[in-house]
């Protein structure tokens, strides 16, 4: 029946237009800006449905009524134009780009592209100028403080370190909380893969890192379920959908771009250091010492000093040794990229290497990429793409971590001692260290202990799509993403981890595939005029695999041979295999009312294979609606020249990591880096196999977690959108956790895997632009943004106040989720306060009294973080200066307690000779308290504050940085005209310019344990760095 | 030709369609881990949980419970702090975790069940007596433990502590086992057929030198229920006389050093005992060496076991006296360390859990303070000698050892008087194992020890317990906060 009603409608409408006389108008689309015909233009005549797109070369034909018709010419991202035909026959249009940064083309979910005003949930779009050339490597360093509502951090200044990035706030307990990244519609693992323990060890790449950031177009990062649902269970952390450089806007041309960079890089910013007292502990000197706490330099009696190997050295401060450790890093970029092409044919070559030397001795990251796409619609209509890149990216880096690693030792190395003037190795290559207890020379570690890891990688993507009618397109796509990592951790003969030697030659491989059929339906004016409707029907299939072998080869034989056949001990070898599949089935209703008023209604189906199979289908919707009353009232003036309303809700359901269901039995092993064996033992000629029940207890009654999100947000644009405010508030609840909840080890195990807990995030972003200045020749942008997310553990399980998060932790510092606190907060030891908060002294000793474990005492996540970007443009010239700030969040640090209390920081020398007095209070016998008064040595002092596994460890993390300045010169075309570039570009840049910590002796922008849910801790890492560059771009 | 392409599309993803439906089931079926097992034979959990105890025994409450009583000295790291007796919740997570109750005890249990479930009778007796040995490890550090409701997964995430003087005698209202009851019931399952028996896996008693397995193992459970008894003996004598005199009946004791009961381990890395791989392996190699307290007091007795037990690199023993600080530390090349007879001469071990001597010096204080059956004497001079056998010195050199020192190896003097040569002389002869140690200076107050210097602690005495790790603290309410170490357990009555 409905059918009936619908095409008598249509039958209706063709009738009235028939009737009316008409003649022919045909005319050709150009942009303003370029001149280039504009293809898929939307040709309307006004008040009608009579309409038509135009061609590949910006032509069109149309049927007009012949009395005065009024021609509306729309086309995504330029401003529409409505012309009147009057009696002309041919025209010429010229449409210009919207310069209304309000109203841009973002690409959504699955890749869709959509007008900005219509979504009704906040999506934020970087163009590929914004991120490249930027003297950095890794493309999410290069949107820190550049998008509201995400939190960037990079986890060390190593070459190729990864990088965490959570979109508002985290929303998992135990699920990977790093946002889905899709490049050309390929789903892409940016997994980290830690290798050994973060304890000690190196931490490799997030695998985004194959990405050269030169080779992006751009970036829209979708931030709330809302926005995201279609892309399933993995979206939950938001999706960033980056789209690489193509032909598509060419307009026929062939472009070739070649860009270059040369790039240096230093250590940021070191703690001040005293250069008054050199090695020893209470004024005396002690040639083993980890400490500074030795006599005073010029003190009688010690002109010279013997080291612990027996030579006699001159006692006197060498300012630079932590400094000169570190070398000054080269990275050069250079990138070529042939386009060709139009909207329907169109073909990419690009090329690009980077090759970068750490700040760090023996330490580089070199990445090399070739990528071929292209999109063709064959001549019967179908439309055909594909693209696919190969990456190889070699990466060599020094182990980190407390004791044992060069970098655990950097921190304790005496100011007297000549870090970098002593020799540090012997003839036979081993090490010479002023340490006795079994640690080497920084220098020596970084020769011999370091992880090397070789990633072959391939991506791709293959689409078929038709055009069954106008209104009607059936698409499959098929993607895939597979790589290998070969990684060696290399720990040669007299590693302080492993004396006699370890090889871990470790192969990663990790292959997903997508299928995605999509079936489009689109119908304008349908009911009544100006109602459009888009209908979307899907169907994916998933499949992720991931495998992991190693032979581990200890008790070597031949120094430097780092070949596993030189190994005599093989029983730790290793094999891992995962393979998790998901199908998934979803839609999405859009419709929009004349421009101004949008709903979308979206839902997905997913079924997978990690859970048990009674629980392992669900279902979940999202809705979102938007309004733009400056259109719907015609209110739209050169005050308020843009106002949009929008609201959406969403849930999304997750599944488990893989077989998580049972409990399961391991290959056994006892002891830590103290002492340690490894099942099979071999004992009195016998190999004795050993297994033990795993420390977790699984659960064959796992259900789906669910993210539930609310968003509400508003965009005005103000002085014909020369300042506009983007501002979204957003409420997530994240249920029904699945999570290894800590049990008491009394009960056998570790841990219990569950579905707990409820999470909350409150957060307000906000983004303002404005252009202060415009002129012919001269602009001032100014672009801001602010994010502030308040995340809350409201609920664990019953009985349960604090668990664990999965992942390496030192004994004692346990990061957490803790109720009533956010997520991963830090759990140790606190100092022992009386009820008015004051420190308790021990009255005997003068220092504080034992501290109370299992208190909250870190809290990794920000106050807020913001970003301030201002961009001048003269002429030719442009200079853009990028602040951030992240205000508040803790970072405990190893490394500025070794520095602390090993008297090496500046302020420990410092009025040495005077005594001090611990801040606190004695206990009186009768209850009351009295203020401390016990004199104490500095050295107490110092170390009294706080040792490793204590709130003294804990340091405020807020920094104000100059984060990113760009000077850049385009020669004028003027100059170019008569030779073959098209343009030429020159630029200055620079990172990490200027920071301001109050709270932190060094940069606090660090975290050994790499891009993960474990943030804010600082076991002995890598320092962060400045970066400076000149870089170059031309076009033919 | 258009329409032809239609068709073929549309019967390609028609079939695919077919395709994904009719497999679906298959193709979601892939969540079994191909990774682990989830059931093994005991033999494959027996060595497991011998090895637990093994590294519970020796790992690094020995390093802790050897510096606090002297023998060691703290040069380094963790044992630095402990040589001046600080110790807090930080410390012996890893071992409460992994070594004892995610270690040896859940896999002693799951090694009942499975073998329960095969009628393998000797595996269950072996892990009821090694269950019983653990827990009583557990307790004697740490106090007031989780035990009868531990080791219950799922079913009890967090059990409720028991206070030791349960755990030692049982208690039937709450339903608390004795750990002698526990020996005794293991002891019984010995006695039963069993459907399979140990081989090698049995690291303590499977070896080709072990004519009968199980009668060692029968051996070593009557052996530790004198070491349970001896243990509670000052707040329990009565039941203490009661059980040692029972198993003196009953005669089936460890008599010989060939019957100790010592876990075995290998010579190459990852199979190496504890002691071994932090005296001389890992990087925490330099953190202990031989006080000059110990080595002092055994040449003060002319003591032959000294060249035995502790190496000398150069000249004369390189030592340190216990708490002393800020001084320059000798080369670590010349250190005196633990010798080959606690670390075996590439990692073998063992690692003594019960041994001969620990036996006769047991019975020995004993009959003199509870006047249980035996000659103290005699009793004294067994332990003495079966040490120094165990230690590698010939019958003529104990002889000689003897005939010239008669007043180390006289018994004389009060009640309190004999209880010090004898502990004293146990002290000595259990070098090596730092718990025993402890155990029975804390039990007896002997050997008489000095002050460390620079000693801080909680307030400047030596530790009489191992605080809580902070873990349980955090994860399981019935923990207290705050039980420091110098808060004495209940069979520490002085």
């Amino acid at each position: 029946m409905k059918k009936i009603l619908s095409k008598l409608f249509v039958l209706l409408l063709l009738c009235t237009s028939v009737m009316a006389q008409e003649r022919t108008v045909t005319g050709t689309v150009n942009g303003k800006d370029d001149g280039f015909p504009l293809p898929g233009v939307s040709v309307r005549v006004k008040g009608t449905t009579v309409g038509t797109q135009t061609g590949a070369n910006g032509q069109f034909s149309l049927k007009v009524p012949a009395n005065n018709s009024v021609l509306v010419f729309t086309y995504i991202g330029y401003a529409s134009q409505e012309i009147v035909v009057g009696n002309k026959s041919n025209l010429i249009v010229s449409l210009a780009l919207d310069d209304n940064q309000l109203n841009e083309v973002v690409v959504t979910a699955l890749g869709i592209e959509r007008d900005s005003r219509s979504l009704g949930y906040a999506v934020q779009t970087v163009k590929g100028d914004e991120i490249s050339q930027r003297a950095e490597s890794n493309v999410l360093n290069t949107l820190q403080g550049k998008v509201s509502g995400v939190n960037i951090g990079s986890s060390s200044g190593a070459p190729g370190a990864s990088t965490n990035i959570n979109i508002r706030g985290i929303t998992s307990f135990n699920g990977s909380n790093q946002p889905l990244i899709v490049v050309d519609g390929i789903i892409f693992s940016n997994d980290t893969d830690n290798s050994q323990t973060t304890l000690f060890g190196s931490t490799p790449s997030n695998r985004l890192n194959d990405i050269n950031p030169e080779s992006i177009e751009s970036i829209n990062i979708l931030k709330g379920p809302a926005a995201s649902v279609l892309y399933g269970s993995r979206a939950s952390a938001g999706v960033i959908v980056i789209t690489t450089k193509s032909g598509k806007a060419l307009g026929g041309k062939t472009e070739v771009t070649f860009s270059s960079s040369v790039n240096l890089q230093n250590v940021s910013y070191l703690p001040k250091l005293q250069n008054s007292y050199g090695q020893g502990a209470n004024n005396n000197f002690v040639n083993n010492s980890t400490n500074s706490w030795g006599p005073a330099f010029g003190t009688p009696g010690y002109e010279n000093v013997t080291t612990s190997w027996g030579e006699s050295v001159p006692y006197q401060a060498y300012p630079n040794n932590l400094k000169d450790f570190f070398q000054t890093g080269k990275m050069y970029q250079n990138s070529l990229n042939l386009a060709s092409g139009d909207q329907d044919r169109n073909f990419t070559v690009a090329l690009s290497s980077t090759l970068h030397n750490g700040i760090v001795k023996e330490s580089d990251f070199n990445r090399h990429n070739v990528q071929i796409g292209g999109n063709s619609k064959l001549n019967n209509g179908i439309k055909l793409g594909g693209t696919i890149t190969y990456v190889k990216t070699s990466q060599r880096n020094s182990t980190t971590g407390n004791g044992g690693s060069a970098f655990g030792q950097i921190n304790r190395i005496p100011r007297s001692y000549d870090l970098m003037g002593m020799p540090y190795k012997d003839e036979l290559g081993r090490s010479i260290f002023y340490s006795t207890s079994g640690q080497n020379h920084p220098l020596w570690s970084l020769e011999n202990e370091f992880l090397t890891s070789n990633v072959d990688r391939a991506f791709g993507n293959l689409s078929i799509g038709y055009d069954f009618a106008d209104w009607l397109n059936v698409s499959y796509r098929i993607t895939a993403d597979t790589y290998t990592d070969r990684r060696k951790q290399i720990q040669r003969i007299g590693a302080a981890r492993a004396p006699q030697g370890q090889l871990d030659e470790d192969l990663r491989f990790r292959a997903e595939l997508n299928g995605d059929l999509l079936v489009t339906a689109k119908k304008s004016d349908i009911f009544t005029s100006g109602l459009n409707a888009t209908v979307l029907l899907g169907q994916n299939i998933n499949q992720r695999k991931f495998q992991q072998s190693g032979v581990l080869a200890e008790s070597l034989t031949i120094p430097g041979f780092d070949n596993v056949s030189n190994g005599s001990v093989f029983n730790q070898s290793y094999e891992s295999n995962t393979t998790r599949r998901l199908l998934g089935y979803y839609g999405q209703l859009s419709m929009d009312y004349n421009s101004y008023l949008f709903f979308e209604l979206s839902g997905r189906v997913d079924q997978s294979s990690t859970l048990p199979s009674k629980n392992n289908s669900y279902f979940y919707p999202a809705a979102s609606l938007s309004f733009v009353p400056t259109d719907a009232f015609d209110i739209k003036s050169d005050v308020l020249s843009y106002l949009k309303f929008r609201a959406s809700a969403a849930k999304v359901g997750r599944d488990a990591d893989p077989y998580l269901l049972q409990s399961v039995y391991v290959q056994s092993s006892f002891g830590n880096n103290v002492a340690d064996i490894v099942f099979p033992i071999s004992v009195g000629g016998s190999s004795i196999p050993g297994f033990q029940i795993s420390s977790r207890i699984g659960s064959e009654d796992l259900t789906p977690e669910f993210v539930t999100s609310y968003e509400a947000g508003l965009n005005v644009g103000f002085l014909r959108n020369r300042l506009g405010l983007d501002f979204t508030y957003f409420y997530t609840k994240s249920t029904n956790q699945i999570f290894n909840v800590s049990v008491s080890s009394a009960s056998g195990y570790d841990t219990r895997t569950t579905n707990i807990g409820e999470m909350t995030n409150k957060g307000i972003e906000a983004q303002l632009s404005a252009t202060p200045i415009k002129s012919r020749s001269f602009s001032w942008d100014i672009l801001a943004n602010f994010t502030r997310i308040r995340n809350k553990v409201v609920d664990i399980a019953p009985g349960v106040e604090t668990s664990d998060i999965d992942g390496d932790a030192f004994s004692g510092i346990i990061p957490s989720i803790a109720k009533g606190h956010p997520y991963g907060v830090i759990i140790g030891t606190a100092n022992t306060r009386n009820e008015n908060g004051d420190l308790l002294i021990n009255p005997n000793t003068g220092l504080f009294v034992p501290g109370t474990a299992g208190q909250v005492i870190a809290n990794p996540q920000p106050n807020w973080i913001g970003g301030l970007t201002n961009t001048f443009k003269y002429k030719n010239f442009s200079l853009s200066a990028l602040v951030d700030v992240r205000e508040g969040g803790n970072l405990y640090s190893f490394s500025q307690v070794d520095v602390r209390s090993g008297g090496s920081w500046e302020p420990t020398g410092v009025d040495r000779n005077q005594p001090r007095i611990l801040p606190g209070v004695i206990a009186n016998p009768d209850g009351t308290f009295r203020p401390n008064n016990i004199q104490i040595s500095a050295q107490s002092y110092w170390s009294g504050i706080g040792g490793l596994a204590s709130e003294g460890a804990v340091f405020d993390a807020t920094a104000y940085r100059l984060r990113e300045v760009t000077l850049s010169y385009n020669l004028p075309s003027a100059l170019l005209s008569k030779t073959p570039f098209g343009s030429v570009t020159f630029g200055l840049s620079g990172r990490n310019l200027l920071l301001w910590a109050p709270g932190f002796p060094g940069d606090p922008e660090l975290n050994t344990q790499g891009a993960g849910n474990i943030q804010g801790l600082d076991l002995n890492g890598i320092p962060a760095t400045k970066n400076y560059g000149f870089n170059l771009r031309v076009t033919f | 030709m258009k329409f032809k392409i239609f068709n073929k599309i549309k019967a390609i993803g028609l079939s695919s369609i077919i395709l994904i439906s009719t497999s679906c089931s298959d193709f979601l079926d892939v969540n079994e881990t191909p990774n682990n097992p989830t059931a093994v034979p005991p033999s494959a959990l027996l060595p497991t949980a011998l090895s637990g105890s093994a590294f519970a025994n020796s790992n690094e409450l020995n390093r802790f419970a050897s510096t606090i009583m002297s023998v060691t000295y703290g040069a380094a790291n963790d044992p630095a702090a402990w040589d001046i007796y600080n110790t807090d919740g930080a410390d012996f997570g890893n071992q409460w975790r992994f070594e004892i109750y995610n270690g040896a005890l859940i896999n002693y249990e799951r090694l009942l069940e499975t073998s329960e479930d095969l009628n393998a009778n000797s595996y269950k007796g072996i892990a009821k007596i090694m269950k019983a040995y653990t827990f009583a490890l557990t307790t004697d550090s740490w106090g007031d433990v989780p035990y009868s409701e531990a080791l219950q997964g799922d079913a009890n995430p967090q059990p409720r502590i028991d206070s030791q003087k349960d755990i030692y005698l049982g208690n039937p209202s709450s339903n608390i086992q004795s750990l002698f009851d526990l020996v005794k019931e293991g002891l019984s399952d010995l006695d039963k057929e069993s459907s399979v028996d140990p081989g090698v896996d049995d690291i303590a008693y499977g070896f080709p030198q072990y004519s009968d397995k199980i009668a060692n193992w029968k051996r070593a459970g009557n052996s530790l229920l004198l070491k349970l008894a001896i243990q509670i003996s000052r707040v329990e004598p009565e039941k203490a006389r009661q059980i040692i005199t029972e198993v003196i009946q009953g005669n089936n004791y460890i008599v010989n050093n060939s019957q100790d009961l010592t876990i075995k381990f290998g010579g190459q890395v990852g199979s190496q005992a504890p002691t071994h791989t932090y005296t001389n392996v890992s990087s925490f190699r330099n953190d202990l060496m031989i006080s000059t307290r110990f080595v002092n007091l055994l040449k003060g007795l002319n003591d032959p076991r000294l060249p035995k037990f502790v190496t000398k690199p150069g000249t004369d023993y390189v030592t340190v006296d216990n708490g002393a600080r800020g001084l320059t530390l000798p080369a670590t090349a010349t250190w005196s360390r633990f010798s080959s007879y606690v670390t075996g001469v590439n990692g073998e071990g063992p690692v003594r859990l019960l041994a001969n001597f620990q036996r006769a010096f047991i019975l020995a204080e004993a009959a003199v303070r509870l006047g249980t059956p035996g000659d103290p004497q005699a009793l004294y001079t067994e332990g003495i000698r079966a040490s120094m056998s165990s230690a590698g010195l010939t019958e003529s050199e104990i002889d000689g050892y003897f005939a010239a020192n008669p007043q180390v190896v006289t018994l004389s003097g009060t009640t309190e008087d004999r209880i010090r040569q004898i502990i004293t002389q146990k002290y000595i002869a259990q070098y090596g194992n730092g718990l025993e140690q402890w155990n029975d200076w804390r039990r007896t107050g002997y050997p008489v020890l000095a002050q460390h210097q620079n000693a801080v602690g909680v307030d400047g005495t030596r530790p009489v317990r191992t605080p809580y790790i902070n873990e349980e603290i955090s994860r399981n309410p019935n923990f207290p906060d705050n039980v420091y170490s110098n808060v004495k357990v209940w069979w520490d009555i002085d």
